[in-house]
């Protein structure tokens, strides 16, 4: 394609208006990873939204008992998926603890993104801004991650919701990053110049050229993100910084927890584990068939 | 051309590897015979006894210095070690101790009363960092004061120590100021170990300052990392890489029987399933605090043991009075009656745990036979909280540390949730609280300020019932005493018990003192634990001792 | 060029700056104060308070900082509260442990990740590309110190292939000059001394590894995919030049721009991540010691310890943005 080409093609684009987003969630709906995607999702918020209906026990119910003989009685009839080191039913909380998983994961990535793409952009757009944005990333960047997050908690005061913005604005600078390091590299493409010798205005650019095209790299390590989110709520539950009351269920801290049970029972490892990869390979592929719906260069080709 | 090159070196270096490799393992075994190595869970702080006050730090001194009495190996009974005897003077306040004679520093220098001596005129004259608690906690215990240790810190007025006097060469005189009863049991701690005079002059054992950050740093070469550590002990200080490995080796000249060891590594892993991982693969001969679920795995094992240190601990619910309604002594036996003490022991302790019902273990003398028992009955809680005028449940904050396992309470999380279950079944309602347990959750309880009851354990130093009862208890805040009759009279009663020169008043007092404390149920003390070693089967004699004096003097490798 | 490095070096003053200040704060985020963590367990209050004073913890805080920046100005960084030692010692001590085992996970991350990425892009939709989206997603969903007890678990107890903890064997005696231990034993011709810390690098590095491979290897499929749809490139295959070498001049070149942003960022990552892998493998660097000041709230050590790491974040991430200037010609240009 020549330059004069792309010209015509995103002046047209232009005209439609809002098109290309448009028509990427048109493209979205109809690409087979991201529908699987969708569906995992979705099953998994049905059983967050229906848990007390779905879940055979009360998720805090201990019944020592059953733990007297050591830990702990793997699957059995009674219990589908066995008891943890309490005697709690593990299908249960793994029922509940999708509430609990998917809130800190969803919301934590969601405040990250939210800061992570706007400073990004703004940084690899606007020349000026740029450099005081990522210096201050820079330095938000240099502390390591989760000594970070253990002390954003430790100043918001223990809970669920100090957490989530602990583990959220950690993961701005590196979103920061990915979105300004891939603006840059689109700012200086042909189309862009094309669109800019055109007089198309600069905000515009960014939202229809620049972004759709940017955006992608973020979008991956966000989907991965929702993966360490959970892991790393978990991590700061161990600290003390999380939910004050440790019965509840979530499959960060379930799965961190049994470390200790690893050669005894690794089914309480295994079944939250397989949780959290399912829930985030549902997010995975749903990112990634964004990612195809918004690259313009695939346009058309549906 | 090049690349040609390239692979005939690669080539002929690759036999070469593999030999080495080879050989290395036949060396290794022929070496590994004789070495124990021990999988600490942290490095010693520091090997200057007179500065130490955990346990790996124990671990390490103890086999490289000695103390004038010393403990049969595997149970707190005193018997002769750098002296020979001792007797008491009438009046209870003049010790005598008859020394050991031939006995040689590492260092080659003799060991005599002037050295004994030397050293307790060395701890006497700590001056301000060193007297702090933060450096030498077991002195600021035991004795009280120093002579002109600074401001702020305790001075004459509070010491124990009068002087120690040498009467020829082998005899050591220390005068009290005061009659102490458990002087004897507290002269077993490592931390009063004779360490070598000349050693503690000639490496600057006393030079330090207190830097910008309040530690107290070394700035001699005693006890450091890369200096010297000098006493009379089965094993010399040999080497030390901070945060790899220490190595002891066997002191050929040792006055007793001598080690079988040549050499012990302390490799420092401070992951429990990590150590647990390296004793199964034969990189570490044994280790300490085995965690309870780990305990079937290795009795499984054929290479593998486990060795039962024995119970030397108790791990308890303290109730803070100052809290209402918990002054109510109704409220606070309804705690005991709500706290499922025995199903918590029997689920969480892999059958190592037996129910407390003292701040102290059965063995400690003073034990009392006769205090009210609590079993758990949530019926007569709720009966015992309505009869003291309250509505049902009434609401409590109870709080339970993170970050930290201890014998006593191996998951504290466990303990907390099956406790908190069970008091919400007896009429309370549970409000969770949780903190890291250092400083966070520890500063809390200190001060008071951790809500109504908390999670918390002990383990004794020695052989006498001050050091659970004084030790525990005389933390007047945990348990809200300060300026409350009960805690008046409590501490009333322990003075007077410490200040009694004879052992059978003594324990009578400590008795009453035990039937008392149960009686206004000041706390709840729910477990003792027998701690668990994991050791590889061909490491035998290792004697764990109740109060962590473990000797590797008697420990040899067969096979 | 030249003009854009000098100023990202003048800027490196601001931002060590912030982040001094930035340490200073989050150590006094942490409840409880380092008082406490003097006395140790048993501490009483009267003794806490009196150190308070003595410390000056209860002097404004721009006091406090002011006090900080003079004993930072002198190189001082404090001594630790747990081993009386002070942090920069420690910091010589340790620190080649970690960039030893940090380089090792990303040398491995990166050799495994990128043609992993490169492969399941070309073969986008296949078997190959779904058990790579399937085998990144665990990698990143298991916690480090559990992948580092499983690997263990496989290759040191039931295999004994390999050492499960430190970085030498007790038995091997070998010099250490420069405290790399592979690289000593390569200089002092200890073979084996060289060969038994290269296998104690393997299994934290791959625990280490895990997540950056993830990472790495689902960005660079993300960007090969974008950049094959690239005009150039259509332009190029269309032309009929081989697709080997439009692969390796056109897809692969210019794929790897957000892949080297991504590299770059694994640095503070692989530091952050070094904090549990070496607990877990005992493994006597930096991390070790971090979760150790956490644990013990080792004041100092914490303080001193991040800072280090920090700078060395903010260096590496240095580098990393002026070599983006020398891959991407379109930088430097917009650059002058």
């Amino acid at each position: 394609m020549s330059v004069a080409e792309v010209e015509v093609r995103e002046v047209q684009l232009e005209a439609v208006g809002g098109g290309l987003w448009r028509e990427a969630l048109y493209r979205l709906v109809r690409n087979p990873g991201a529908i699987v995607g969708a569906l995992i999702v979705a099953t998994f918020v049905f059983v967050a939204v229906f848990a007390p209906l779905l879940a055979p026990y009360d998720p805090r119910e201990q019944n020592l008992a059953l733990v007297a003989e050591g830990c702990c009685p793997g699957p059995s009839r009674a219990y589908p998926l066995g008891v943890d080191d309490l005697g709690r039913d593990e299908l249960s909380r793994i029922i509940y603890g999708a509430r609990f998983s998917l809130l800190i994961g969803i919301v934590s990535v969601t405040v990250g993104l939210t800061f992570g793409l706007l400073l990004g952009s703004i940084a690899g757009y606007f020349r000026r801004l740029d450099s005081p944005i990522m210096r201050v990333m820079d330095i938000m960047l240099a502390i390591p991650g989760f000594l970070m997050a253990i002390g954003i908690a430790a100043l918001l005061g223990p809970g669920l919701l100090s957490v989530m913005i602990a583990i959220g604005v950690v993961n701005v600078p590196i979103f920061t990053r990915l979105m300004r390091g891939s603006i840059l590299g689109q700012r200086e493409n042909d189309y862009v110049l094309a669109a800019r010798a055109v007089g198309v205005p600069g905000r515009k650019i960014l939202a229809s050229h620049i972004l759709p095209n940017a955006v992608s790299p973020v979008i991956v390590a966000g989907t991965l993100a929702l993966a360490t989110a959970i892991i790393d709520a978990a991590g700061l539950g161990f600290l003390g910084l999380g939910p004050q009351d440790p019965a509840t269920p979530e499959w960060g801290t379930m799965l961190t927890d049994t470390v200790r049970y690893l050669q005894t029972a690794p089914f309480l490892a295994i079944f939250p584990g397989v949780a959290i990869v399912i829930v985030v390979m549902g997010f995975n592929l749903i990112g990634d068939g964004l990612r195809e719906a918004l690259d313009p260069k695939l346009r058309g080709r549906a | 051309m090049h690349k040609l090159l390239r692979a005939g070196v690669a080539f002929a270096a690759l036999p070469l590897l593999v030999a080495a490799v080879a050989l290395g393992s036949a060396d290794r075994a022929a070496q590994a015979s004789d070495t124990l190595v021990f999988g600490a869970s942290a490095d010693p702080v520091v090997l200057d006894p007179a500065l130490i006050s955990d346990g790996e730090s124990f671990r390490v001194n103890n086999q490289i210095y000695e103390t004038l009495v010393a403990q049969k190996p595997g149970t707190t009974q005193l018997v002769p070690g750098l002296a020979v005897s001792w007797s008491k003077s009438a009046g209870g306040k003049t010790w005598t101790f008859n020394l050991r004679r031939g006995v040689r520093f590492h260092d080659g220098t003799p060991f005599n009363a002037a050295a004994v001596c030397a050293n307790f005129d060395r701890w006497y004259n700590f001056k301000g960092a060193q007297a702090s608690s933060s450096a030498s906690y077991y002195y600021n215990v035991v004795f009280g004061g120093f002579k002109n240790p600074g401001k702020g810190l305790p001075g004459r007025a509070k010491a124990l120590y009068r002087d120690c006097k040498a009467r020829g060469q082998y005899t050591a005189v220390i005068r009290l100021k005061r009659v102490f009863g458990p002087f004897l049991g507290a002269m077993t701690l490592g931390p009063f170990a004779i360490a070598s005079p000349t050693a503690l002059k000639q490496y600057g054992a006393d030079k330090g300052r207190l830097t910008a950050d309040g530690v107290y740093q070394p700035l001699g070469k005693f006890g450091t990392p890369d200096g010297f550590a000098v006493g009379t002990g089965p094993f010399k200080f040999e080497s030390w890489r901070v945060g790899d490995r220490l190595t002891l080796v066997r002191n050929d000249d040792y006055w007793g029987e001598k080690a079988f060891l040549r050499r012990v590594i302390f490799r420092p892993i401070a992951d429990n399933a990590a150590r647990l991982q390296a004793l199964q693969t034969g990189e570490i001969d044994g280790y300490d605090d085995v965690e309870p679920q780990d305990i079937a795995t290795i009795k499984r094992s054929k290479d593998l043991k486990v060795l039962d240190r024995p119970p030397f601990n108790v791990g308890y619910v303290t109730i803070n009075q100052a809290v209402a309604p918990f002054d109510n002594l109704l409220v606070r036996k309804a705690v005991a009656y709500g706290l499922n003490r025995p199903a918590v022991v029997k689920s969480f302790y892999a059958g190592r745990g037996v129910v407390a019902h003292e701040f102290m273990p059965p063995s400690v003398p003073g034990y009392s036979k006769s205090v009210p028992k609590y079993p758990y009955n949530p019926a007569r809680a709720k009966a015992l909280l309505r009869q003291a005028g309250l509505t049902l449940p009434v609401e409590v904050e109870f709080w339970w540390p993170t970050d930290v396992a201890r014998p006593y309470m191996p998951n504290p999380k466990n303990n907390f949730q099956a406790f908190a279950a069970s008091l919400n079944k007896s009429g309370f309602k549970v409000i969770a609280k949780s903190a890291p347990w250092r400083p966070d959750y520890l500063g809390r309880a200190d001060q008071g300020t951790a809500g109504a009851l908390n999670l918390l354990g002990w383990t004794g130093d020695y052989a006498d019932p001050e050091s659970f009862l004084g030790g525990i208890l005389r933390a007047a805040k945990q348990f809200g005493l300060e300026n409350n009759p009960i805690g008046t009279k409590l501490y009333r009663d322990l003075d007077r018990a410490l200040a009694e020169a004879d052992q059978n008043k003594r324990n009578a007092m400590y008795r009453r003192i035990n039937n008392y404390i149960m009686q206004q149920v000041i706390g709840v003390p729910y477990v003792h634990t027998m701690p668990a070693l994991a050791f590889r089967k061909n490491v035998v004699g290792y004697k764990p001792s109740p109060t962590l004096n473990d000797v590797f003097r008697i420990v040899k490798k067969v096979g | 060029m030249l003009r854009f490095t000098v100023r990202r070096l003048l800027l490196l003053v601001p931002i060590l700056l912030g982040l001094s200040i930035l340490v200073f704060l989050w150590v006094r985020a942490l409840p409880g104060s380092p008082a406490e963590s003097l006395l140790g367990e048993r501490a009483d209050e009267q003794s806490i308070a009196q150190i308070r004073e003595q410390l000056g913890l209860d002097d404004p805080l721009y006091v406090q900082y002011w006090r900080y920046l003079e004993t930072l100005a002198e190189g001082n960084l404090g001594t630790s509260i747990a081993t009386r030692r002070p942090v920069t010692t420690e910091i010589r001590e340790r620190f080649p442990a970690t960039v030893e085992l940090t380089v090792a996970a990303g040398i491995f991350a990166i050799l495994l990740g990128i043609p992993l990425g490169f492969f399941a892009a070309k073969r986008h939709g296949g078997i190959f590309d779904n058990s790579s989206l399937v085998l990144s997603l665990i990698g990143v969903s298991i916690p480090i110190f559990f992948l580092g007890i499983i690997l263990k678990w496989i290759f040191a107890v039931r295999l004994g292939w390999l050492p499960s903890i430190g970085r030498q064997d007790v038995f091997i005696e070998a010099e250490h000059p420069t405290g790399f231990y592979v690289l000593d034993g390569v200089l002092t011709g200890n073979w084996r001394a060289a060969w038994d810390a290269l296998e104690h690098l393997v299994l934290p590095a791959i625990a280490l590894g895990s997540i950056p491979l993830a990472l790495i290897s689902r960005i660079t499929r993300a960007s090969v995919l974008d950049v094959q749809n690239e005009d150039y490139v259509r332009t190029a295959r269309a032309k009929g030049l081989p697709s080997r070498v439009v692969d390796s001049r056109h897809v692969f070149r210019n794929a790897m721009l957000p892949v080297s942003t991504v590299i770059g960022l694994q640095v503070g990552l692989l530091l952050s991540g070094a904090i549990l892998t070496e607990t877990v493998f005992a493994f006597p660097g930096i991390g070790t010691w971090l979760q150790e000041a956490i644990q013990n709230r080792d004041y100092p050590v914490l303080q001193g310890g991040i800072l280090f790491v920090a700078v060395i974040v903010v260096v590496v991430n240095l580098l990393v943005d002026l070599s983006y200037g020398l891959l991407n010609p379109r930088i430097r240009l917009a650059g002058r």
